[in-house]
């Protein structure tokens, strides 16, 4: 016998793919550069000034300073809301009654909007880094319980029933057959608070921090520096993607190769 | 402190597993109960391969989980080599095989083989080597880190088969392992297990509700009537191997079948 035959389907290679975006961002650069020719730089600067300003920034080291603190702010957050929504996810998927009686809590939570929590964090903890990492905590954390829990509930029961004819114990079970089910859902949910979660933690540092890409925009906003606008905007945008193209999607990747849908 | 002689116990070992006036209810909704096997008895005896044959409802795969020690009878005794179930067993000697393949979808073949083996204190690196022989062994060696959904119907029941043999158990319990089977793979499948039954001297309780499959398989047939299952005929079978499409095996298919249609209509097959 031989291995099997990969059935591999024809989606557009690698360089097509890379050069149909390039034409994209290019396409897009060329309108705003278009537009930016009638329009004042205070409403529109050119891109060739976001540039320079952008380059300015960098060189100054301001850029990155402020990336990395809004971006550890945001992981902060995450974090908590990791170690608090994975074990209540699974509490609440474990435990019938107990769930039944929290699963209101969870919708309501969504329904608050950042800016609440943000006069909450306020009010709080004053113009601190804790108030974006609350704000990111509060956000992210509904959105790990859902999804942990609804892992729980989709974990097979002939597989526990699998892992009881092999006498695994307790732990085992939850190691070898809970955990691995689980994890496609955790997944999915922490990526969606991970999103979430920086961009809440931009409106919260633009009310209450001293440092962070947020507060940096309310700046330059507040003096009319458009171009420094554009620039943090594109710089954080540019931010997400890496991450989001650099670590999670090649994550996902590996994490889940089993499936049939992923490719790698 | 040694107990005195009298008192010793001394395993029937020659009988794999032993059932005595076995009987098992389960709660119904309504607050009734639902009879599912009605004093049942009969022996596996060590090497030999038990077919259990009745229809759907009759108590088969209770009759299994029993004989795994995953449920406990209401009345009478299991005994598993000579152990009652609801005494210490070594688990660790039993074998189970689903009806569906149950293989983990996120574990590579040899990952899903060698998951028998991760209860104990076995290294990495004996866990490959062995998991790796038994994929041989059932044919599948080059196919070690394929997934699940890379393989067809009749490999997947294949590295089932090896799942539950990486124990080397002497007793193997298969619950309609090959039911979900085309025709054609599962008379494969009845020639490998046959062939590994040979090599290893397993016990193995195979279950079935189609007469052919316990007719090519057994040594012994025990026949249950339909819910609440009892023993309805035990009988032996003394046809050499192979017997797929041999006169004698076509006739005692036939006997069999008949002797069916007198005891149920609705038998499923
Ligand atoms: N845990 C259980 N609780 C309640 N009823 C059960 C349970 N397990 C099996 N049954 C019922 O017992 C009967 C026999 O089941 P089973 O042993 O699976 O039969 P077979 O394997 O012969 O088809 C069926 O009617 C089934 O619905
Ligand atoms: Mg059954």
């Amino acid at each position: 016998m031989r291995a099997p035959a990969e059935t591999t389907i024809r989606t557009p290679g690698r360089a097509t793919l890379a050069a149909r975006r390039s034409a994209l961002l290019l396409l897009l650069i060329v309108a705003w550069w278009a537009a930016s020719l009638a329009l004042p730089p205070y409403v529109l600067p050119s891109p060739a000034r976001v540039a320079q300003r952008l380059a300015q920034l960098a060189e100054s080291g301001d850029l990155f300073t402020n990336l990395f603190t809004t971006l550890w702010r945001v992981l902060a957050g995450f974090a908590v809301a990791v170690v608090i929504g994975v074990p209540g996810g699974i509490l609440l998927g474990s435990n019938r009654a107990l769930g039944s009686f929290f699963e209101p809590v969870l919708p309501v939570m969504n329904t608050v909007s950042s800016a609440i929590w943000a006069i909450f964090a306020i009010l709080w903890f004053g113009l601190s880094p804790l108030t974006p990492i609350f704000v990111v905590l509060m956000t992210a954390l509904p959105l790990i319980i859902t999804n942990v829990w609804q892992g729980t509930q989709a974990v097979n029961a002939d597989y526990v029933e699998l892992a009881h004819t092999l006498r695994f114990s307790r732990f085992k079970t939850l190691l070898k057959i809970y955990v691995p089910s689980i994890l496609p859902y955790f997944f999915s949910g922490a990526r969606l608070a991970f999103g979430f979660g920086w961009r809440v933690s931009l409106v919260a540092e633009t009310l209450g921090a001293s440092s962070g890409v947020g507060y940096r925009l309310r700046q330059a906003s507040d003096l009319i520096q458009t171009d420094q606008v554009f620039a943090w905007t594109i710089a954080q945008i540019a931010m997400m993607v890496v991450i989001e193209i650099g670590l999670l999607a090649p994550l996902e990747r590996h994490l889940f190769r089993w499936r049939r849908d992923v490719r790698t | 402190m040694t107990p005195p002689a009298a008192h010793v116990a001394h395993p029937d070992q020659r009988q794999a597993l032993a059932f005595r006036h076995v009987s098992k209810q389960f709660p119904r909704g309504d607050g009734g109960a639902l009879e599912v096997l009605r004093d049942v008895s009969f022996d596996v005896p060590a090497g030999s391969v038990v077919s259990i044959l009745g229809p759907s409802g009759s108590g088969k795969s209770t009759l299994l989980n029993m004989a795994a020690g995953l449920l406990a009878p209401d009345q009478g005794r299991v005994l598993v080599l000579g152990h009652e179930t609801t005494g210490t067993v070594d688990w660790s000697r039993l074998g189970y095989m689903f009806q569906d393949d149950r293989l983990l979808p996120w574990r590579t073949a040899i990952d899903n083989v060698g998951l028998a083996l991760e209860t104990g204190s076995i290294g990495r690196r004996e866990k490959r080597e062995r998991s790796q022989a038994q994929l041989s062994l059932v044919g599948l060696g080059d196919f070690a880190s394929a997934y699940p959904h890379q393989l067809s119907g009749g490999m997947r029941s294949r590295v089932a088969l090896a799942r539950s043999l990486v124990t080397e158990p002497d007793i193997l319990l298969m619950d309609e392992p090959f039911s979900r089977l085309d025709a054609q793979t599962r008379t494969t499948m009845h020639t490998e297990l046959l062939r590994i039954h040979r090599e290893r001297g397993m016990s193995i309780v195979f279950v079935t509700h189609d007469v052919e499959e316990a007719v090519i398989l057994a040594d012994h047939i025990v026949m249950f009537s339909p819910r609440p299952g009892r023993v309805h005929t035990e009988l032996a079978v003394e046809l050499p191997h192979p017997r797929l499409g041999t006169p004698d095996a076509l006739s005692l298919v036939a006997e069999l079948r008949a002797a069916i249609a007198g005891m149920s209509a609705d038998w499923v097959i």
